[in-house]
């Protein structure tokens, strides 16, 4: 499917329509919010990693000036348990489910995990209120690590389940004893991954407002605030049309952290109830650290099948996460395991799969959703594993992928992943260009006699562009579909209204684009409303790259759908015969409905919508006047993907195991790039996100789950001076065959790409030393003793 | 304990009895309610969301008391735009999309008015100076790109210009 517009303003690199708030100082973030009456919340969290809570004294707080009320799991044990049928996966495989209140009424699971909220007139008055809280725990013995989990006689998280194995599940396509009866080679490696994520600038933060005619509102930082308002209304008994969430106009970042149904939101609820008034938490930076953003924390025993010409034929993965406690709502801990082994084979070609996954709770903080959701782990091992199978077979990295790589789409998985389009082998080349691969050898040969060690490394994988109902029914509870209401004002201009909750991704200006395009008009005739459950259409939010595929297509094609009733319209007003009144017979051009067959017979849209809206009268009586048009868009055939390749030159120093990366090339598909600068953007943001986590970023536990990092400078996000300065982007996209654009989303992905493209790049500078990076952290530390335990030093190296 | 103090911030004087231990970052948030100034890291130090100018250099107005600025004079990212016209600054940032979310985008936009007035013009200079503020959406590409941009702008300026362009 074609755009039918003439002038269209897809693909043009617009300024966006956001900023000129946010330049201005103007955003309205969710802690700027005042309300009248508004107390404090403030959560006082474990600091065990598991212990049984012997007693809560809450005498000296409640006496404190200032404090209005605290409350602890006492006052919840009554309330039934969070976990109900719609927020947990529903997936196929062997499910436990942990049973939990909204505050823990014997034992606690993991350090940072919410014991009791206080709440105060004032921010201030919080810091010293929680400090009068006393607490008796008695710690039990944890544990951490996901493989001791696995063994009998580990510390159980939940006693009556036998095991503390959350969630099972063996998926398998094709014939896998084939594969490795039918190989010449067989490589075999583990890949760990550590926990590590996101951090928003902005963290998790709520208002609770509770009276007797409107019932609940909630102002949350959530990325999904149709989910969270049934599971609300479920949860706390209310009818659905007394529960309202709210997300803010604007809304600091989230890459997936504020999707989960977290139990703050509901505790906040719970006490503006019971006080009638309104009730703000902020969370901070340490609450964050402890609680949200941690991902990944997968170990991959993986097995490949591989014929002599680097033919890959099947692969099996055993596969271990660590969930931590399991206790979040929608996810549960192991949604985004099952996606990444879904997605473990990723862009190759590999006829035979079988993976076991096993997901295992630990005294960790629960999984929760980031960007590159379940997948990061698992595109480090998969794309690791044919860097070291090419070693052992003498083929070139670049070959192993041209070789490995889909090349006929759509293409389905083995294990059912459907790929409409792309196209690997142009973005490999395009790759390869870039980063000069040609000639790179004969560098890398003259580098390495001047004691120098330069490597290149390629990257290649899919990247989903938004979730079928499908696939998102089973893993979250929630339909895939893209929903928009296009309603068009009585002065012509468009209101685009969407279930979905940008929150930097830029929906403002590229629905704008879109829609603009669709109805002959500017962007600034359009604009767009989110966030508020009572007056938008139920949508599953913003996440997984579904704006530009799911979302804008269906505002796209409402905006479509209305064109025939402007037509109506419009040939009533230009006295046409009735039965020219069709789409076909006008065009769309400069906010003018034109009569195709004579330009000069033409109205504007505003007198359309002028007429139809506030001067019917001047339309034949019984007139279609509704300029207003829902549209839910869910496409032919299930997965739009775009196919992208990474590439990265480094220099590694061999004495202090420190690197540079002296160029970075991102090969993207992005369908039709909507707007090019706002896709360039979501790639940059994934490059460092990606990097961020392969290098430094890492939420760090010790041996008895007390977390070693709580502050930024712990948990070490790079800074502008940490990122390579050459980051090339280059546009390789396909358009989409199932998407009325062609668009794809972008943005979910890409941090998937990095750190395998970056440890294939750090192996290769390092290939005289013949070492195997099997794990994440690329810490220099790391790097360093995996030279010194080679065997060769650089000086025997350089002189090979 | 209390403390009368005296805040000016873009121009505007603001006088309250404060808490000692009120951070600066809230007294521009809440007594003065300029809420463009926002809180990432929570007293840290290390997000640099929060960063303001603070009689002529970028501070973290997190790591600071309001009653150690009494006397001073502040500028927030509302008092950018003199007279409602855009500063470089903000032409910048909003012609090469140097944000996504925003949330960061006033500590980012105040720390670059302190590099403005340096004459540190390198990418390594650029970068360094810049590293202050976290921004997890952009990974600064496009940060870096406004940057110089903006530089651009105000170095074919008249001294005059500059300095009007600078009143802290």
């Amino acid at each position: 499917m074609a755009s039918a517009t003439l002038d269209t303003w897809v693909g043009k690199s617009l300024k966006r329509k956001e900023d000129g708030r946010l330049i201005r100082g103007e955003g309205q973030y969710l802690s700027d919010m005042v309300v009248p009456r508004m107390l404090c919340m403030g959560i006082i969290r474990s600091p065990h990693a598991h212990a049984m809570i012997k007693s809560i004294d809450i005498s000296r707080a409640l006496a404190m000036p200032g404090v209005v009320t605290l409350v602890t799991g006492q006052d919840f044990k009554n309330w039934k348990t969070i976990i109900s049928d719609a927020s947990i996966p529903n997936l196929p495989g062997e499910t436990k489910r942990p049973l939990y209140h909204p505050l823990p009424v014997e034992k606690v699971y993991h350090v940072g995990e919410p014991v009791a909220a206080v709440v105060t007139r004032s921010k201030y008055q919080l810091e010293d209120a929680m400090d009068l809280v006393d607490i008796d725990y008695e710690p039990i013995p944890a544990v951490i690590d996901a493989e001791e989990a696995m063994k009998p006689g580990a510390p159980l998280l939940y006693p009556e389940w036998g095991d503390n194995l959350i969630y099972h599940q063996r998926i398998t396509g094709g014939d896998i004893n084939k594969a490795f009866a039918d190989a010449d080679l067989v490589v075999k490696e583990r890949f760990e991954c550590h926990r590590c994520g996101a951090q928003p600038m902005e963290t998790r933060s709520c208002i609770a407002i509770y009276d007797a005619a409107q019932g609940l509102t909630l102002w949350a930082t959530t990325q999904r605030p149709h989910n969270i308002r049934d599971l609300l209304a479920d949860y706390l008994e209310i009818p659905h049309d007394k529960v309202r969430v709210i997300q803010p106009r604007d809304m600091g970042s989230g890459y997936g952290t504020k999707a989960p149904f977290y139990r703050e939101d509901i505790v906040a609820c719970a006490l503006a109830i019971k006080l009638r008034q309104p009730v703000k938490w902020v969370e901070n930076r340490m609450e964050s650290l402890m609680n949200v953003g941690q991902e990944r924390d997968q170990i991959h025993y993986v097995e490949a099948a591989l014929r002599k010409d680097g033919k890959i034929l099947g692969i099996r993965d055993k596969m271990i996460a660590n969930d931590g406690d399991g206790q979040v709502g929608i996810y549960g801990g192991f949604a985004m395991p099952h996606l990444g082994a879904m997605y473990f084979i990723n862009g190759n070609d590999i006829p035979a799969v079988d993976i076991d996954l096993n997901c295992v709770v630990t005294n960790k903080a629960s999984l929760t959703p980031v960007r590159s959701f379940g997948s990061y782990a698992g595109r480090f091992a998969i794309d690791r594993i044919i860097d070291i199978a090419g070693h052992k077979l003498g083929i070139d990295p670049l070959e192993m992928r041209r070789r490995n790589a889909i090349k006929n789409f759509p293409h389905t998985t083995p294990i059912g992943i459907y790929v409409d389009s792309g196209d690997f082998m142009t973005g490999l080349s395009k790759a390869a260009a870039a980063i000069h691969y040609e000639s790179f050898r004969e560098e890398q040969a003259a580098a390495r006699k001047q004691g120098r060690y330069l490597g290149v490394g390629f990257g290649m994988g899919i990247e989903l562009s938004g979730v079928p109902s499908e696939v998102l029914v089973e893993l979250e509870n929630t339909p895939g579909y893209g929903v928009a209401t296009v309603k068009i004002d009585a002065q012509g201009k468009v209101q685009v209204a969407e279930g979905d909750s940008p929150h930097g991704q830029s929906h403002e200006t590229t629905f704008a684009q879109a829609v603009a395009s669709e109805l002959g008009l500017t962007p600034d005739d359009v604009y767009i409303t989110y966030g508020d459950t009572f007056s938008t259409p139920f949508a599953t939010g913003t996440l997984g790259s579904r704006g530009a595929s799911y979302t804008i297509s269906a505002a796209v094609l409402a905006a479509r759908a209305l064109r025939p009733k402007i037509c109506q319209v419009a040939a009533h007003l230009l006295k046409l015969p009735k039965e020219e009144a069709s789409d076909a017979n006008f065009s769309f051009e400069n906010g003018q409905v034109i009569w195709k067959k004579e330009p000069s017979k033409r109205v504007s849209l505003r007198d359309v919508a002028h007429t139809a809206i506030l001067a019917p009268t001047r339309l034949p009586l019984g007139s279609d006047i509704n300029l207003e048009q829902t549209y839910h868009f869910e496409a032919a055939a299930p997965g739009m993907h775009s196919c992208n390749v990474h590439a990265i030159k480094v220099e590694v120093f061999p004495e202090t195991g420190t690197y540079k990366i002296l160029k970075y090339v991102a090969v993207d598909d992005c369908g039709v790039p909507i707007n090019p600068m706002i896709v360039r953007g979501q790639i940059h943001g994934g490059i460092w996100m990606g990097l961020g986590n392969a290098t430094s970023e890492e939420y760090v536990y010790d041996e008895n789950g007390q977390q070693l990092s709580l502050t930024l400078l712990d948990y070490h996000m790079l800074s502008a001076a940490d990122m390579p300065s050459d980051i090339e982007v280059i546009d390789n996209s396909v358009p989409s065959p199932h998407t009325p654009l062609g668009s794809k989303g972008k943005g979910e992905g890409v941090p998937g790409m990095v750190p395998a493209t970056l440890a294939n790049a750090i192996e290769d500078a390092l290939s005289p030393f013949a070492i195997t990076i099997n794990k994440l952290p690329l810490r220099p530390e790391y790097i360093w003793r995996l030279i010194h335990s080679s065997g060769k030093t650089s000086t025997q190296s350089a002189d090979r | 304990m209390k403390t009368p103090v005296r805040i000016t911030i873009n121009g505007e004087p603001y006088e309250a009895t404060v808490e000692n231990r009120l951070l600066l970052v809230d007294f521009i948030r809440e007594v003065a309610q300029l809420t463009g100034t926002h809180v990432g890291c929570s007293v840290e130090g290390r997000c640099g969301v929060c960063t303001v100018i603070l009689d002529g250099k970028a501070v973290k107005s997190c790591l600071m008391l309001a009653v150690q600025a009494d006397g001073s004079s502040v500028l927030t990212i509302e008092g950018l735009a003199a007279a409602g016209r855009l500063h470089p600054i903000q032409e910048a940032f909003w012609e090469k999309h140097g944000l996504q979310c925003g949330f960061c985008t006033p500590g980012q936009m105040m720390t670059l008015y302190g590099l403005l007035k340096s004459p540190k013009r390198t990418d390594e200079e650029i970068r360094e100076a810049m590293s202050g503020v976290l921004c997890p959406c952009t990974g600064y590409v496009h940060i870096i790109e406004a940057v110089k941009a903006a530089m651009a702008k105000v170095d074919q300026m008249t001294p005059a210009e500059r300095a009007a362009l600078f009143p802290l």
